[in-house]
This record gives C-alpha cells, structure tokens and sequence, in this order.
C-alpha cells in the first residue's frame, strides 16, 4: 500500500519533468506536440476517489502551468478530465469490486488501449481549444489536436509497455 | 432534506472540479503578459533553478564558457559599433567649421547597452511562446526591454524577477513591432499567426509596396529596438485581411530552434522618452 504512494509520486515527478523539460521543446512539423502527463491518471487504481484524482489532477496541471507560463490551461484541462475519469473507466473496464486494479498493457490490453485513446483525445482536445482562446485559427487548432494525439497514444502504449516487460524481468 | 443532503455528498466530486476548473479560467482569462505575477511564470526561483540546472547539463556540450565571452565581446563591439554610427551621423550631415557648437559630446554615453544572457528554457508548443532567460532585476534588465541575438530580432522582456526574466518572443500572438522594408520608408507592423515557428506576417503595408523575395525586413520606429535591426526576409505573399494593405510572411533571420546566447538591450532614453511622449497624453 505505502509502495504504491511512493510509486505515484515518482510517476508524478517524472511526467512533470518529462512534459517541461522535454516534450514541451519538441513541435514535429511544427504542430505535434506530445502531452504526456495525463498518463499518471490511466494508471491510478481505478477505485481511487473522484476527489483525490480530481485533486492531484489540478495540482499537476497547475505546476505545469508554472513551469510553461501557462496559467490555467493545463490545470483546467486535466482536472476535466479527471472529474470525468470513473465514468470513462466505466465505458471501458467491466468489473466492479477491484479497487486496487491499475490499468495497463499488461493487464488487458485491449481496453487498456481504448482507454488511453479516449483519455488521450479528450484532454488534447479539451487543452488545445483551451489554448486557442488566446489565437483562434480553427483549421490550425484541429491539425494540433489530431497530430498530437496521433504522436501521443503510441508513445503512452509503448512506454507502459516498457515498464511491463522491466517488472517481469525482474520476478 | 436529507435526501438533498446525500444528493449533493454523493456528487459533490463535480462541484470541486467546477471550482477548481473556474478557478484555471480565471487564470486563464487574467493572464496577461504585463501584469501576472512572477510566482506563477517560469521566472520564479523553483522553477528557473529546475531549468537552470537542466541547461547546465545541456550547456556542457555547447562549450559555455567560448560561448559567453563571444557574448560579451559581441556586446562590446555592438555598442562601439553604435556609437560610432552616431558620430558619424552628426560629422557627415554638419560642416564641422560652422556648426561645431552642435556637436556631441565624444564623452556622452552611447544610448544603447547591451547585456548578454543566456536561455535556460524555451517552449514552442503551441501559441504561448516564451523564453526564459539567466539574467535578471539583478542584472539590470527591467520590463519592456528589447532582446536580439546576433542573428537578429528576438522579442520583448515581459516579466522580470531577481534572477530571471521571461521573454515574449516574436513568434507569440501577443507580439507587434512596428518594422519597414530595406529600400522604403513605408512601415507595417510584424505579427505571428501562429502557424509557422520559422515565420512571421508583415502586415498592413501600403497596397503599393511589391513583392521581392528576399527583400530585407528591419525595425522602424520603437520604444524597444534601436533602428535598422535585421528581422528577416521576406519569403511569399501572405494573406491580406483587407484589401488596402499587403501582407508578406516573412522568413525570420533568428532560428527559435538553436538559440542560446541573446543580448538585452537598455535603452537610456527608454524613460526620458516615455515620459516625455506620456506628456502629450494628458
């Protein structure tokens, strides 16, 4: 159980890190841009309260914010998303009474892999039209979105899988 | 009431995030370059240490050190370079026998000084476009100062703390500077559409201003830059958003992508102008 805290705030640290530091700088033909941070909410337990996820969600959200001169809109973004996190989980993963369970390519990847896609464009799209208050160019805002995701989803798929094939190495 | 009660406990996870995200809005639609605060901008101390510490890392490889005194040489040599243009100004437009009273005083300082800084963190993603840079308060640099770098125009210095200061480059939607092209003396005013990070629009120029490709664009009349200043050249015809002005995208001479040593520019009129032209106002 304390493992698993220690493991989400090392999760938490590095998506920060990783978003700010990183994959903000990179812009792929100019308008694809990695979002990788909303993949600390796929892999919380799916039983987790609305209230802590919504919670940590906008703390994430807003330390990203600080670091990319952003105010609001990331943190408006992810903590839409995660307000809406157990009725996305409720599309996609049947079972009831697993609290603990955490999503992953190692569990189920077929609805672990819809999850993310649908995590995935939500949150873009939610932060890109967010952003495009500030410069509206419609064509522009959806190349973003779609490009984005596309660059996105197989990054959060092949990374969780990484992590997967590393832990059972290690059994 | 009590069925209220339950109503509103059970779904009370919904009111928390419609506050939190009211609250992101609010952020959001109060974000304004020149008066939002230092603690929520990359330039507070937290922050800018987690960059400064990333670009050490990044600058080993770059070899700093040849880097900065470069800087400060170019700096130099800029203001030398300033200074003489003045000198020369006066000496070829008067005829020193009579109009010698009118001459400067070789000893008055140049209006223009240069600081060099470095960048420790840059983002393009998207429309919000900064640059941090390693100087700040400290150092001199004050809001509303001009950054170039040797290639050329950089941006606008929009948030300074003790340490850091926050850049708005030329490449956001917030930025407008006024520029003209090489071989007239008409002027537009450069902004970014958002589109292209290598690009920029020079628009309202006058209908009969044509087309060259590759027609220098330099700075005209402002607060923040010095004349003349390279910005880029033009490339194609852009987009006009009426029919009495021209616009042309404009290649940007400054690549965003490698840029690493910037120049602050202080302008020792700033305020004495400003102030003066503030009087008009009233």
């Amino acid at each position: 159980m304390k493992l698993n805290y220690i493991y989400e705030i090392v999760l938490f640290v590095l998506l920060v890190l990783l978003q700010t530091l990183l994959l903000n700088r990179i812009s792929l033909f100019g308008v694809a841009t990695p979002v990788l941070y909303v993949y600390f909410l796929l892999k919380l337990p799916v039983g987790r309260t609305p209230y802590s996820v919504i919670l940590i969600a906008f703390l994430m959200g807003l330390i990203i914010d600080i670091f990319l001169n952003t105010p609001g809109m990331n943190a408006a973004a992810i903590t839409i998303v995660a307000a809406f996190r157990k009725n996305i989980i409720g599309l996609f993963f049947e079972e009831e009474g697993h609290d603990e369970y955490i999503p992953g390519m190692n569990m189920d990847a077929g609805p672990f892999v819809r999850f993310t896609i649908f995590m995935v464009v939500l949150h873009i799209t939610l932060l890109f039209f967010i952003e495009s208050f500030t410069l509206f160019n419609l064509k522009n805002t959806l190349l973003r979105i779609v490009t984005s995701s596309v660059v996105t989803i197989p990054l959060i798929l092949a990374l969780d899988s990484l992590m997967f094939k590393r832990k059972a190495g290690e059994q | 009431m009590r069925n209220l009660f339950n109503f509103i406990i059970r779904n009370s996870h919904w009111l928390l995030a419609a506050l939190l995200v009211a609250f992101s809005f609010y952020l959001v639609f109060t974000h304004n370059s020149y008066q939002r605060s230092v603690y929520l901008s990359s330039a507070n101390n937290i922050s800018g240490w987690f960059f400064s510490v990333s670009k050490d890392i990044g600058s080993f490889f770059h070899l700093k050190k040849n880097n900065q005194l470069l800087l400060e040489k170019t700096a130099e040599l800029e203001k030398e370079i300033l200074a003489l243009k003045d000198r020369i100004d006066l000496l070829t437009v008067s005829d020193s026998l009579e109009m010698n009273a009118f001459v400067k005083d070789s000893a008055s300082l140049p209006q223009f000084d240069f600081i060099p800084a470095e960048v420790v963190n840059l983002s393009f993603a998207g429309a919000n476009n900064f640059i941090t840079l390693n100087k700040g308060a400290k150092h001199g640099i004050k809001p509303d100062m001009g950054v170039i770098s040797t290639q050329g125009v950089v941006g606008v210095v929009s948030n300074v703390s003790r340490n850091l200061s926050v850049v708005i480059p030329v490449i956001n939607p917030k930025f407008r500077l006024s520029a003209r092209l090489k071989n007239s003396e008409n002027y537009g005013s450069v902004s970014w559409d958002g589109t292209n990070i290598g690009e920029v629009q020079l628009g309202e120029l006058p209908k009969h201003e044509a087309f060259h490709q590759g027609d220098t664009v330099l700075t005209s009349f402002s607060r923040i830059f010095p004349r003349n200043l390279i910005i880029g050249f033009v490339s194609s015809e852009g987009h006009s958003r009426d029919d009495n002005f021209n616009t042309f995208n404009i290649r940007l001479s400054t690549n965003f992508y490698t840029l690493q040593d910037v120049l602050v520019i202080n302008d020792t009129y700033h305020e004495e102008q400003k102030i003066l032209e503030e009087t008009l106002q009233r």
